[in-house]
């Protein structure tokens, strides 16, 4: 419950604060990513604090901008993501979505979406390495902007989750690819139900790539600021220096591993909760009994398209991944199957009720051809597919190449 | 002509190459550094998709395409399942390096594990429709990942299961069926004997009956009579199903079936039972075959499966079905189970195959055309494209004839029977014939890489070819397939009526002309291809009638007539098999409304007929004339270069996920790289 306090908090202000802004100063997306150069390296702060760097229009086209800018730049070896203040990122500016499309209509929403992709699948097949400093919130589209590159840190602050399903929303950015790969069926759990991990349980099922404790970045950051190589394995060791090994704590959902293999290897969400349920027959186990509930609380239909979205990225490529998800976001803005999304803004978001109405109520009621809807193309003349950027073949890294 | 073209092709594929590299030149890496060493590139970046890969995949692959992706992936993120890192990408196959001990312990722990997933659930207890075809769809996955595993399975399920379900009666189904879908039974089924393989009704298994026991005694009189390639009898099996000859009071009434138990729970062999290893083979060393010998095992009158005939207490013997031929015809039933998945599962190898050979084809180059230049993709020489695309028109050919086969079995009646027994024997033999044949064209394109096991098709040669030989050996399928269509000929003649069934209609029709010039149009048009077909067919049916009778008229019985024919036997049984293979294809085809779809099917249809109307008898009968065969030869390579563009596409709709393929299907410089060496 504390999770949706946070969003909702963010994405409140998010909201109020970035329409000001939009008004009041074209120039202010330069602000809301400050770059630095040194020789090689280029170092790109997230900075809407008050907002937890929830990822602004201006703050996607901007980071795509440069992005795409360092990619063809030999003066660029190494691009360092991290936010200000005690957030990495907390998600998308999913108010600032939901007034567009209340506004200008679902296209609106399309186009935040579309750019929003654009970038995570230039991430994820990104010719020079991405180092990601994790230190605070990682949520949604925080993880989109993150998970993608080659290396992710976490620290004793991390915080990450994909609280979608309790949004309405669906796990999108890439996740489809990320959670899937994730060990055993933990992407499942992880998607499904929105849990928070910590910098050690990121480190444990592969979200991270090092564990680096906050008080040593300052030192990783002046060290990874001379590199002049994009070699990986130079980068690597070089991070390697201020490792530790954290460990997990006992409590840790990451020991509860066969469990969740048991439960969320289930063919349908309706299996899940019924394999959860066998879990506890005759015994307590208040992770279940949370589990369980949380499941419950969650939009049906989100449940539903989740689940399938992960299988089926289990099986795709990044790329198909992304454009997969920009159609199901789409079929999910112009709510012609559900409404949730809008509901799960007005409940976690403006009203902060934190009391959606599910429509439909229920999962039986979700049936299978409702699902498929949101797999299909969108039918809507001027609608396309997300188009990706053209890779080109010449200098994609063997990381890059092994996603497509 | 041909010459002039190829070189055309080659030399502009080089300059697209090069216009490429000059677009990325702003690139970090110079595009001259890729002429200093190969590095690998994703066929994906460069090759175009001109229809819904999606569309196509639920086409071919026909029904439950999500559930299939769900055991996929339940198998992908498992460690049971021996995923492997290579090249960035995770590979799950079993690791062939293991003893056959490992291998067989493996294969029942990845069982156990998706038992209790529930991956099972409904396969012996659940019918109709859904449940069946969703049975049929898991039991493919299965196979994709591993022979072994959907051999034991299918022995379990299908072969004691469908055993029991068959030819039992209520009380096995109520005290076995849930049993053995839960494994805490585990089924085998013991028909074939050393001495008796395909000719089942020579067994020499004998069972009596003690009326004072009330208890069948089965026995094994002689060496010959040892069962022999049990699946499951060396080390797992508790139960098993006996065939064996059932002698009443000094009366053999024929081939029966019993249930005998021959393992405790503690997997201790049962007295009187004596259980040996089949042994290391060249394939399906995850099966752990065995030999039983019978001494004297007693089981209780109703272990008898009972569905035929039955014994009653004191010993009379009772069958619905006099006619001990017909008696024998259901007994066989079951194995028509068997045949439908050996067929379906042989197209799903074909596929693993060329999706890996075409993969590596569109990323592997060999010899510069002139000196200074890049090396020509394989896949761009039109002699590659002639061995492997023609191939991948097969698979869809064989796919859509699965999908016609498996609804065939499901929409069974007593009067399909005949039909089911002939199609799926066709089916089957023609399907794991091309499967092999597929397999070893598909090693040979991947030139060395082909031979490392991790790559998976020419390790897959050894696991299959077994196919052509169990649930009955290929030739003798087609030999039946040729006796049915004599059988229904001189019934048609006898009775003086038109042809009905097993697509013998157009017999009756006047006989096709083939033009004398084709044109490029006429061999692409389907009417064309199908009269060609059913051309050959006709002839061979009316020579191999009059074959026959000209034997008996020397005197020779019908069989033995049967037998010296055999050339013509053989001929028959292709002309069969491949027109009713294409039948499938252009039924499938008319299902689809105009557009891209459609555009690259009816391609791969004719791309398909032509090949079938380059086998030999259309010269050797005289169908078509030297320069026909011409005209269709020089179609094929035509057809071959239109296909080339959709080639990654094609096997793209395969469906059959990444981690299911190998390395060189992907960034094999890579996944050889000296990093990865030392991962």
């Amino acid at each position: 419950m504390e999770k949706r306090n946070v969003e909702s908090g963010t994405r409140g202000r998010a909201r109020r604060r970035q329409s000001e802004r939009i008004r009041s100063m074209a120039s202010s997306q330069q602000e809301q990513v400050l770059v630095e150069a040194t020789s090689f390296t280029r170092i790109l702060t997230l900075n809407r604090t008050k907002q937890l760097n929830a990822l602004s229009f201006e703050m996607v086209s901007r980071l795509l901008q440069l992005f795409l800018a360092y990619e063809n730049d030999p003066n660029v070896k190494l691009v360092i993501v991290k936010g200000k203040g005690r957030a990495f990122c907390a998600g998308g500016d999913v108010a600032a979505v939901v007034r567009d499309i209340k506004r200008d209509g679902w296209r609106a929403g399309a186009n935040f979406f579309s750019k929003e992709f654009t970038l995570n699948y230039l991430m994820a097949t990104y010719s020079k390495p991405q180092v990601s400093i994790l230190d605070g919130i990682v949520m949604g589209g925080g993880a989109g902007v993150s998970v993608h590159g080659r290396f992710r840190i976490a620290t004793e602050n991390s915080v990450f989750a994909m609280p979608e399903t309790a949004l309405g929303l669906f796990p999108d950015v890439g996740a489809s690819y990320y959670l899937s790969r994730l060990p055993g069926f933990f992407g499942e759990y992880v998607g499904l139900t929105g849990s928070r991990l910590d910098g050690a349980e990121m480190l444990a099922c592969g979200l991270a790539t090092h564990f680096v404790p906050s008080a040593k970045l300052p030192m990783l950051e002046a060290a990874l600021s001379v590199v002049d190589s994009s070699d990986p394995v130079m980068i690597s060791s070089i991070i390697d220096q201020f490792c530790e090994q954290p460990s997990l704590k006992e409590q840790s959902v990451y020991n509860r591993l066969d469990v969740i293999d048991r439960c969320f290897s289930r063919r349908t969400v309706e299996d899940i909760l019924s394999a959860l349920e066998m879990e506890i027959v005759g015994r307590n186990d208040a992770w279940i009994s949370a589990t369980i509930q949380t499941l419950k609380k969650a939009s049906p239909t989100s449940l539903k398209i989740s689940l399938r979205s992960i299988r089926e990225g289990r099986l795709q490529g990044v790329g198909q991944c992304l454009v997969r998800e920009y159609r199901m976001v789409c079929h999910v803005m112009q709510g012609e199957v559900s409404k949730d999304f809008f509901e799960g803004c007005r409940a976690i978001l403006l009203d902060k009720d934190k009391n959606p109405k599910w429509e439909p109520s229920k999962l039986e009621l979700v049936t299978d051809s409702m699902v498929d809807v949101y797999f299909s193309k969108v039918d809507d003349e001027e609608w396309e597919d997300l188009k990706l950027p053209t890779r080109s073949k010449y200098n994609l890294s063997a990381y890059a190449i092994a996603k497509l | 002509m041909d010459r002039a073209i190829r070189r055309t092709k080659i030399l502009a594929d080089h300059l697209l190459q090069v216009q490429s590299s000059d677009s990325s030149s702003t690139d970090q890496t110079p595009s001259l550094s890729s002429n200093v060493c190969l590095s690998y590139s994703p066929p994906e970046l460069s090759e175009d998709y001109a229809f819904d890969i999606k569309e196509m995949r639920k086409l071919i692959d026909g029904h439950h395409v999500e559930e299939r992706d769900w055991l996929f992936g339940m198998m992908r993120q498992s460690k049971l399942f021996n995923p492997r890192e290579r090249g960035g990408k995770v590979f799950v196959t079993p690791d062939y390096n293991q003893s056959m001990e490992q291998q067989r312990e493996m294969t029942w722990k990845r069982i156990q594990y998706l038992t209790e997933r529930g991956v099972f659930k409904g396969w012996l207890t659940e019918r109709g429709e859904e449940a069946e075809m969703r049975r049929f769809a898991f039991f493919e996955v299965l196979g994709i990942y591993d022979h072994s595993i959907a051999i034991k399975l299918g022995v379990h399920f299908f072969l004691w299961g469908g055993a029991i379900q068959f030819f039992g009666t209520k009380h096995h189904h109520d005290k076995w069926l849930r049993d053995t879908e839960n494994y805490l039974i585990k089924g085998c089924f013991a028909m074939t004997e050393l001495g008796h393989g395909s000719n089942v009704r020579g067994i020499e298994t004998v069972t009596t009956y003690d009326s004072n026991t009330s208890e069948f005694v089965i026995n094994t009189p002689c060496e010959s009579a040892q069962k022999y390639w049990i699946g499951g009898a060396a080390k797992h099996a508790t139960h098993t199903v006996v065939f064996s000859q059932l002698n009443i009071n000094g009366t053999n009434q024929g081939v029966h079936a019993f249930i005998a138990q021959i393992r405790d729970a503690d997997g201790n062999i049962c007295p009187n039972i004596r259980i040996a290893d089949c042994g290391h083979k060249i394939g399906l060393n995850g099966v752990d075959n065995g030999r039983i010998w019978f001494d004297n095992v007693r089981v209780p009158r109703e272990n008898l499966l009972n569905s035929v005939a039955d014994v009653s207490a004191d010993g009379k013997y009772l069958s619905s079905i006099k006619d001990p031929d017909q008696r024998f015809a259901a007994f066989l039933a079951p194995l028509t189970a068997g045949r439908v998945n050996i067929a379906v599962s042989a197209v799903y190898q074909s596929k693993v195959g060329l999706a890996i050979a075409i993969r590596y084809a569109l990323t592997r180059r060999a010899f510069s055309v002139k000196p200074n230049e890049p090396e020509v993709l394989l896949l761009d020489y039109p002699s590659h494209q002639r061995r492997l695309l023609p191939l991948v028109a097969k698979t869809y050919a064989m796919s859509f004839a699965a999908n016609y086969l498996k609804m065939l079995f499901l929409k069974r009646t007593p009067q399909s029977n005949k039909t089911i027994h002939v199609v799926s024997s066709s089916f089957k033999a023609i399907f794991t014939w091309n499967n092999m044949q597929i397999l070893q064209e598909c090693r040979e394109a991947c030139g060395g890489q082909g031979l490392k096991t991790e790559n998976r098709i020419g390790h897959l040669k050894g696991e299959y070819d077994v196919q052509s030989t169990f649930e009955g050996d290929n030739n003798i399928l087609m030999q039946q397939v040729s006796k049915a269509l004599l059988a229904e000929y001189l019934a048609a003649q006898k009775k003086n009526k038109a042809f009905k069934g097993l697509g013998l209609e157009h017999m009756n029709k006047p006989c096709p002309v083939i033009p004398s010039q084709l044109t490029s149009a006429t061999l692409r048009c389907s009417q064309f291809q199908m009269d060609a077909l059913c051309l050959r067919e006709r002839d061979l049916l009316n020579r191999f009638v009059v074959d026959v009778s000209r034997h008996q008229a020397n005197g020779e019985t019908k069989e033995h007539a049967v037998i010296m024919s055999y050339q013509l036997a053989e001929d028959l049984g292709r002309a069969f098999s491949d027109r009713a293979i294409f039948q499938t294809f252009v039924d499938a085809e008319a299902t689809l409304a105009a557009g891209s779809l459609k555009d690259v099917l009816s391609l791969l249809r004719s791309l398909y007929a032509l090949i079938c109307l380059e086998d030999v008898a259309f010269l050797r009968y005289g169908y078509l004339s030297l320069e026909n065969a011409a005209s269709v030869r020089r179609e094929i390579t035509k057809i071959c270069s239109e296909l080339r563009p959709h080639a990654l596409a094609l096997v793209g709709s395969y469906g059959i996920p990444d981690a299911f393929l190998s390395p060189i299907a992907f960034d094999w410089i890579d996944a050889n790289s000296w990093s990865s060496v030392q991962q």
